[in-house]
């Protein structure tokens, strides 16, 4: 878990294009769009394609779920590791 | 030339003032023969002209153009970019010591025939001025005598019979075609005295030599800087204030109207369009919209980021219809409204983004003292911001780092804005890169986020 919370913020940060930030930098429990690391629509897309690239998942068509699994770093992770078992 | 009702065909005795004396108009005109004589004396076809001084600045140009030869105005008379970026075969200065290394002739020494009589030039005599074009090197742009003429005898056809005799005041350089139009031709056209010296602070603007109305001839970046109008003359010994440049801040024509008493008339134009159109406050500090000058069309054409304003007139470089930076909106008395620049107003995810608009907002944060904005284009175009802090945002920068600053300035714009109209990139620096005219370059601006 720890690793692919790191993996994963790595990941933001490249796929993102992220300035300014490194991985210590983002809290894995604070929310990943809005107030704590302020992504955007945009961003959210892009991080989906990169996920989905990198650990080889299918993303729900459901928005609500979707919503929920990027919460956070910790939600991303807990997603991840959910479907790849 | 025609003038309206009032007696504004009385001509004034001097053409220029000075801080003490003036000068008359037979000398003048003595003074522009002279020079006439000299520069015909050179085979050389381009001349710039670079005069401090207005009176000389405008016999210069008389001179030159009685002559048949082509005016450059260099973009700025600083002698690194004089030499560098503009063609032409001899200088013409009343500050020869500016341009060691170039053929430059001094004005003040060129001595005067008494002739006394007035001479006008040719209507194709071609004059080129240079304003800051968007690949950084300044751009050329060409207008015939013909076309400075007809913009004169449009400002006195408007504005002529109000005004009445005058002083013309001015706060901007004469060798842009506001300043040359508005600080040196029209005066000497319209028999109105100049002060021949361009006035820096407000303090200047008091105590002339002279006991006529004042025109003041200035700019947003002048007029909003005014805090104490104490300092300005009374706004019963002025008998129009002109601004042009960019639009006068709301907050700035409120002020005139509601401290001072009077509104300004700002002109909007181009170099390469000429004056398209005015407007000025109405008495409670309300703004109106623009009015195109008679003789100038105007349309709108849509573009993906709004409608652009077009406009046909027989004062802009180029024939026929002319695009303008700029959005804008006709209302169906014919008044404008102008609604930002065109390049201003960009697309990111399917979004349309005021740049201007969140410029301002985060310029008005209490730690900035000024921000620009450009879209970085790539496979995901992006907002970058550009920001000069105040002290209190440069000691938050030095204790708490980059990060820190930027997500204070993040948290305030989201307060306002959608997440993707928020910055991505952050670039903070002590000045904006541009000219030495003030004018910020955006290909420079790019250059920081490469």
């Amino acid at each position: 878990m720890n690793t692919l919370v790191q993996e994963l913020k790595q990941l933001i940060i490249d796929s993102l294009d992220l300035e300014d930030i490194g991985p210590d930098d983002i809290d894995p429990q604070a929310p990943l769009f809005g107030a704590g690391l302020g992504l955007d629509s945009i961003d959210a897309l892009e991080l989906g394609v990169a996920i989905q690239k990198r650990f080889h998942i299918k993303l729900d068509n459901d928005p609500a779920a979707t919503r929920q699994h990027f919460q956070s770093v910790t939600s991303l992770a807990r997603f991840i590791e959910s479907k790849a078992k | 030339m025609k003038t309206g009702q009032r007696n504004t065909s009385k001509v004034h005795d001097d053409v220029a003032i000075f801080s003490a004396g003036t000068l008359d108009r037979a000398t003048f005109w003595n003074r522009v023969h002279g020079l006439k004589n000299v520069i015909q004396g050179h085979s050389g076809r381009r001349w710039a002209l670079l005069c401090e001084d207005s009176s000389w600045f405008a016999a210069g140009f008389m001179a030159l153009a009685n002559c048949r030869r082509l005016i450059v105005l260099p973009q700025s008379s600083l002698a690194g970019a004089v030499g560098k970026d503009h063609e032409f075969d001899l200088i013409l200065s009343d500050h020869p010591e500016n341009y060691p290394g170039l053929h430059c002739i001094n004005i003040q020494a060129t001595g005067t025939i008494a002739d006394g009589m007035a001479c006008f030039p040719d209507d194709d005599v071609r004059v080129e001025f240079h304003t800051s074009g968007s690949t950084g090197s300044p751009k050329c742009v060409p207008k015939a005598f013909a076309q400075l003429r007809n913009e004169v005898q449009t400002l006195e056809n408007q504005w002529g019979a109000s005004l009445g005799q005058a002083v013309i005041i001015s706060t901007v350089p004469h060798h842009h075609l506001y300043g040359l139009l508005f600080r040196v031709l029209w005066p000497l056209l319209s028999g109105r005295p100049f002060l021949a010296s361009v006035c820096l602070h407000p303090d200047g603007l008091r105590n002339l030599p002279v006991q006529l109305p004042k025109i003041i001839v200035s700019s947003p970046a002048f007029l909003s800087r005014i805090d104490n109008f104490s300092e300005l003359p009374p706004a019963a010994e002025v008998a129009a204030v002109f601004s042009s440049g960019a639009p006068l801040p709301d907050e700035t024509a409120m002020k005139f109207v509601k401290i001072w008493g009077r509104s300004v008339t700002e002109v909007y134009g181009s170099t390469e369009t000429g004056g398209i159109a005015w407007r000025a406050a109405s008495v409670d500090g309300k703004r109106r919209p623009w009015r195109a000058f008679s003789g100038v069309e105007l349309d709108l054409r849509q573009e993906p980021s709004g409608d652009r304003l077009w406009v046909k007139s027989p004062c802009t470089w180029q024939s026929g219809w002319m695009a303008t930076g700029d959005l804008a909106r006709i209302h169906a008395d014919g008044g404008l409204e102008l609604l930002g620049r065109s390049d201003d107003v960009i697309k990111i995810a399917d979004k349309r983004v005021s740049l201007g608009e969140i410029r301002i907002q985060l310029a008005a944060h209490t730690m900035v003292a000024d921000a620009r904005l450009v879209l970085v284009a790539g496979r995901r175009s992006i907002i970058g911001a550009v920001v000069i802090l105040n002290a209190s945002g440069q000691s938050l920068l030095k204790s708490s780092g980059k990060k820190a600053v930027c997500d204070a300035l993040r948290a305030w714009l989201r307060e306002r804005y959608e997440p993707v109209m928020i910055p991505k990139k952050w670039r903070f620096v002590d000045a904006f890169p541009g000219t030495d005219m003030g004018k910020i370059e955006n290909q420079r601006m790019l250059q920081l986020f490469t």
